[in-house]
């Protein structure tokens, strides 16, 4: 036996019950309070359609709220409680709403709460205190939830007996199949009604399909049918609220299938009557489910409601396991049920029932336009079958109507899909409509929905099902209408004098059953979604903790405190090595595509809107490159390493994108060209050298004088081969060493040992946007936001004259000649700091006329400067603006002037 | 069923070599040079000493010894060491394929996806390239910078599948 509780009532329960059944076992009758009214409710059905049994599963982060107790197995510990009710199930409070029932119709929340949107925000916290379904988990889910891929040549979805046999086949002529079972048996409706094909025949199936290499889920549902067949399968691999095994909860299945059976079988439908909600109240199979698969008798005495012959077999079930079976209500004239062997009443429909809060007392039935009634405590009811049509119709399929059976069934298909079995031909019914009062006649048990709010929406004018779904929320919350919309369909019908698929339909959307946040998030649901990528020199930084940033799917150091600095103390410190002496960083993360071939220069002055084919052997420049309409997207440098041999640098930001475009580039604009562009960001690590003492230290380290400013040299440090670039993103005397990654921690001692010998120090990206925005350095995603042109940037005296570049042609757009554009400025503070982000304006009120986009202090002297863009700027050099930032109550009073306020004639570059 | 073994290769010189013209007469060359041919897309070939494998329609990863391949090449394409960038992470074990199926979009399951196969693929949101070296294992070439992020991701994949 196993031990679990709800409501903190500890029961026992059998190996393999659902938590339905154990509750049943246990003779627990009310499990719920509905929606909106608080209603008193039981458990309804056996399955994943069940509306009313939803109870919060699990404590701490694994508790799941909303579970269906028909879709939860028990296990030993499990914890579960009840929801929407205080202060608890059988005396809840909530339930005075009952009252109100008549002034709580659909379209209740629309006609009541309107006004502004502050009243909203009053009325919702009574709102959500009086109505709803259970709490999401206040704490972090402890587990992991996967995600994979599978393909296969068949995908069978439903191992029932039809399901299993179209894969045992499949498996065995050699194709790869994989069979799916929400259920945590295989067949489980065989249980429920024995057939030809028993327990053997299930478990001899399942190892053939297994022998022939199939894959078998249990506990596994389809919940979502894509384009090209691609089905989504969630798999519970623990229960809700247990501790899995190997921390992993549930897996996503991403299947590929050649093709796919729907073997979904069907979901039998509840009859409309008053206070057809009442604890007590079941689907007739779900009565035959217990009874026979759990060995749980719901009732002692039972009435039957039925317009099928398959309710009969619920009766004899019932019989079998010693219940009475009080009354057939049968809603077909005779002779239907004569020779059952049961009191049938033909002609026969149920009217109402009477109960109390934990169970049902007794049935009323109009027979024959007389009332009869029947004390019992268990109403088996029976409207027929709603074939599974979720999945063929998220696949893009159609539906007929098949009127023996009063129910959609699959049509066309668009996809590789075909349905078979008892959802493609469900049984047939005989059609009935209705007599009992509407007000208490549920449709839509989950959201409180009666046949009267139907009625309520049609007379307000809404004739549309989508209309009404909304106005009524029939068909919404976990069951997704999966008893309810036939019931609200015919309804519908009905008013508008029209057959039901005249009616219009709703659309199946994905998923079929609730699924977790956590399992759509999967492995990324614990990290932000995606892997960090790790420098190379990870373990190195990593060791002398420092303040790391994001930046994109990086971590950088951002300062590397010591003595209990600040961000700003270290940073400042960091920067003024650099100025003063010598600092060393990590540039590693830099774009980097090393060019080869005859036409790699060729190629380059595509790519690249400046010179290039002038570069000697050993040279490099700035360079930056334009999206076709003209606009700067990126920035770099371009190095000629050899005759036929490029290195491209560009920023870290844009470096996937710029990869994308050298690949674009190269094999759509330039295929004939004799050249390789290959991404090395990964193979070389960069380690930055600058300030006035960069060049004794890289003499040093290289045993040779080092290469003068934009020239690049081959050279070795730390007997590691290196290419020496000299370039200076700071605005001192600077080196950048590109090593090759695996060999990168010898050279970043190497040079570290050598700057700390003359009282260096490192450096971090803090630093180093103060060094670049003192020095008017463009940093992409700043300065370079994608909207400005070469012209915006005062970049326009560098371009290839000779054209042919990308971007050429949209730069040559009169639009962005004319003046009002926005400008590359430098600002400087009169009063105040200059906030980040901030707006400049000519005074205070008036309309933005340009924005900050990076702000800093000077290094040595002090004050407030600032890079920003500005409606013509390059004019009002000298103009007096405000820089104000509203949301973070800060302004200063500016100056507009050239974007240099270090070394702007580049003098500290060159020996 | 063996317990899948996931683990980093050492270093390796690993380069890209590409061709831009002339394949015929690539091929023809390399051939006589290397005593194998240019293995097709989607496959590899070579030795102990240099192994190469083609993730690309005109580009080849090379694992080993690089030095001949540039005179094969002559002016018909070019060799770029991008070793620095990439690390091997070997899954040795019969649970490889199934690993490699966990956050992924290509068929590894696949009875096609053979000894001498390769693939180039995402893997958690990772570019990674495949190698099938033989039934029970297969290599694959990761960008470093995410290379401990999906040794751990596969770890505990493996872990979980174990169980």
């Amino acid at each position: 036996m196993i031990t679990f509780s709800f409501d903190g009532k500890s029961y026992t329960a059998r190996e393999g019950d659902t938590l339905a059944a154990a509750l049943l076992r246990n003779g627990v009758g009310l499990v719920g309070r509905s929606f909106k009214y608080h209603r008193p409710r039981g458990i309804m059905t056996a399955g994943v359609e069940e509306p009313n049994a939803l109870v919060t599963i699990g404590e701490g982060g694994r508790t799941e709220p909303n579970t269906r107790a028909t879709d939860v197995f028990v296990y030993e510990g499990l914890v579960a409680k009840s929801q929407n009710r205080w202060p608890n199930l059988s005396f809840d409070v909530g339930s005075v709403l009952g009252l109100a029932a008549p002034a709580l119709s659909a379209g209740f929340y629309y006609k009541t709460f309107f006004g502004s949107a502050k009243k909203w925000m009053f009325y919702e916290y009574f709102i959500r205190k009086a109505a709803g379904l259970g709490n999401a988990p206040t704490q972090t889910d402890p587990d992991r939830f996967s995600q994979r891929a599978a393909f296969c040549d068949l995908l069978v979805i439903g191992a029932g007996p039809a399901g299993m046999q179209a894969a045992v086949e499949a498996a065995e002529v050699g194709k790869r199949v994989i069979l799916v079972e929400q259920d945590n048996i295989l067949a489980p409706s065989l249980l429920r009604d024995p057939q030809a094909q028993d327990a053997a025949w299930i478990k001899a199936t399942a190892e053939r399909i297994r022998a022939a290499g199939g894959r078998i889920l249990t506990r596994t549902t389809a919940s979502g049918y894509w384009e090209h067949d691609l089905v989504t399968l969630t798999q519970r691999i623990a229960e809700p609220g247990q501790i899995p095994p190997h921390n992993v909860a549930q897996c996503l299945w991403h299947v590929r299938a050649g093709h796919v059976i729907l073997a979904t079988g069907s979901i039998e439908r509840p009859m409309a009557f008053a206070h057809n909600d009442r604890p007590g109240v079941m689907l007739s199979q779900a009565v035959r489910t217990y009874v026979q698969r759990f060995g749980v008798v719901p009732g002692k005495r039972a009435v039957i409601a039925t317009n099928n012959d398959d309710a009969y077999k619920t009766a004899q079930a019932l019989k079998d396991a010693g219940a009475h079976i009080v009354a057939i209500i049968d809603a077909r004239p005779a002779p239907a049920g004569a020779g059952s062997g049961f009191r049938v009443y033909n002609n026969a429909v149920p009217l109402s029932t009477k109960g109390a809060r934990h169970c049902l007392k007794s049935v009323t039935a109009l027979v024959d336009d007389k009332t009869v009634s029947w004390d019992a405590d268990l109403m088996a009811v029976s409207g027929g079958f709603t074939p599974v049509v979720h999945l063929h119709m998220q696949a893009g399929g159609t539906l007929d109507w098949n009127e023996h059976a009063q129910a959609f069934v699959p049509a066309a298909s668009r996809q590789n899909v075909t349905t078979i079995g008892g959802a493609a031909d469900p049984q047939a019914i005989f059609k009935m409509v209705p007599v009992s009062s509407p007000k208490k006649s549920f449709i839509d048990f989950q959201n409180d929905v009666t046949l009267a709010d139907v009625d309520l929406a049609w007379a307000e004018g809404y004739r549309s099902v989508e209309h009404l779904k909304r106005y009524t929320t029939l068909g919404m919350a976990t069951d997704q209408g999966k008893l309810s919309n036939m019931a609200a369909l015919g309804r519908l019908a009905e008013k508008q004098g029209v057959a039901i698929p005249e009616a219009g339909l709703t659309t199946f959307r994905p998923p079929y059953t609730p699924v977790t946040m956590g399992l759509i998030a999967g492995a990324g649901a614990k990290d932000a979604g995606a892997h960090i990528r790790r420098l190379a020199l990870y373990d190195l930084h990593a060791a002398k903790n420092p303040i790391w940033q994001p930046l994109g799917y990086w971590f950088r150091p951002r300062a590397y405190p010591t003595g209990g600095e600040t961000l700003a103390q270290a940073a400042l410190r960091e920067a003024k090595a650099v100025r003063n002496n010598v600092g060393m960083t990590d540039v590693s993360t830099l774009a980097k595509f090393e060019i080869s071939g005859p036409d790699a220069a060729a190629f380059l002055e595509i790519i690249c809107a400046t010179t290039v084919s002038k570069l000697a052997v050993g040279r490099g420049r700035y360079t930056f490159m334009l999206r076709e309409d003209g606009v700067v997207f990126d920035d770099g440098t371009v190095w000629r390493l050899d005759e036929n041999r490029y290195l491209l640098t560009s920023s870290t930001g844009g470096a996937d994108r710029m990869a994308t475009h050298i690949s674009y580039v190269r094999q759509v604009l330039c295929p004939q060209m004799r050249v390789s562009a290959v991404n090395v960001q990964e193979h070389y690590a960069g380690i930055a050298v600058a300030g006035p003492k960069a060049k004794s230290v890289l003499a040093t380290l290289i045993g040779e004088e080092p290469p003068r400013h934009m020239s690049t040299v081959p050279a070795s440090i730390a007997g590691v081969p290196v290419i020496i670039l000299a370039a200076s993103y700071s605005g001192e005397r600077a080196f950048e060493i590109y090593v090759d990654a695996s060999q990168a921690e010898a050279v970043w001692a190497a040079c570290e040992t050598q700057v700390n010998e003359v009282g260096g120090a490192l450096y971090g990206l803090e630093a180093m946007e103060f060094l670049r925005i003192e020095k008017g350095h463009l940093v992409v995603g700043g300065e370079v936001d994608g909207r400005m042109t070469p012209h915006d940037l005062a970049l326009d005296k560098m371009l290839n004259k000779a054209g042919g570049y990308v971007g050429a042609s949209g730069l040559a757009r009169p639009a962005l000649a004319e003046t009002r554009r926005r400008q590359l400025v430098g600002l400087e503070a009169i009063e105040g700091d200059i906030p980040e982000g901030a707006m400049l304006v000519t005074q205070e009120g008036a309309s933005p006329v340009g924005h900050v986009s990076a702000a800093a202090f000077r290094i040595i002297e002090g004050g407030s400067v600032a890079l920003g863009q500005l409606t013509d700027g390059f004019a009002r050099h000298g103009e007096e603006l405000i820089a104000t930032s509203p949301t973070r109550g800060q302004k200063a009073r500016v100056r507009v002037v050239v974007p240099h306020f270090y070394d702007a004639a580049g003098e500290r570059y060159r020996d | 069923m063996t317990k899948l073994s996931i683990s980093m290769l050492p270093a390796a010189p690993l380069h890209a070599f590409e061709i831009w013209g002339n394949p015929a007469a690539v091929g023809k060359r390399f051939k006589a040079a290397c005593g194998f041919a240019l293995p097709a897309l989607g496959r590899s070939d070579g030795t102990a000493a240099l192994r190469l494998i083609r993730f690309e329609p005109t580009v080849w990863l090379v694992e080993g010894d690089a030095s001949p391949l540039a005179s094969i090449l002559s002016d018909d394409g070019a060799v770029t060491a991008i070793g620095g960038g990439i690390v091997r992470i070997r899954l040795s074990g019969n649970n490889w394929r199934t690993v490699l199926m966990e956050g992924g979009v290509f068929d590894a399951e696949s009875p096609t996806f053979a000894a001498g196969c390769s693939a180039a693929t995402i893997i958690d949101h990772v570019n990674v390239r495949l190698h099938v070296v033989d039934e029970t294992t297969c290599d694959a070439y990761v960008p470093l910078s995410f290379s401990q992020g999906l040794l751990h991701f596969w770890t505990q994949a493996a872990d979980a599948l174990a169980g």
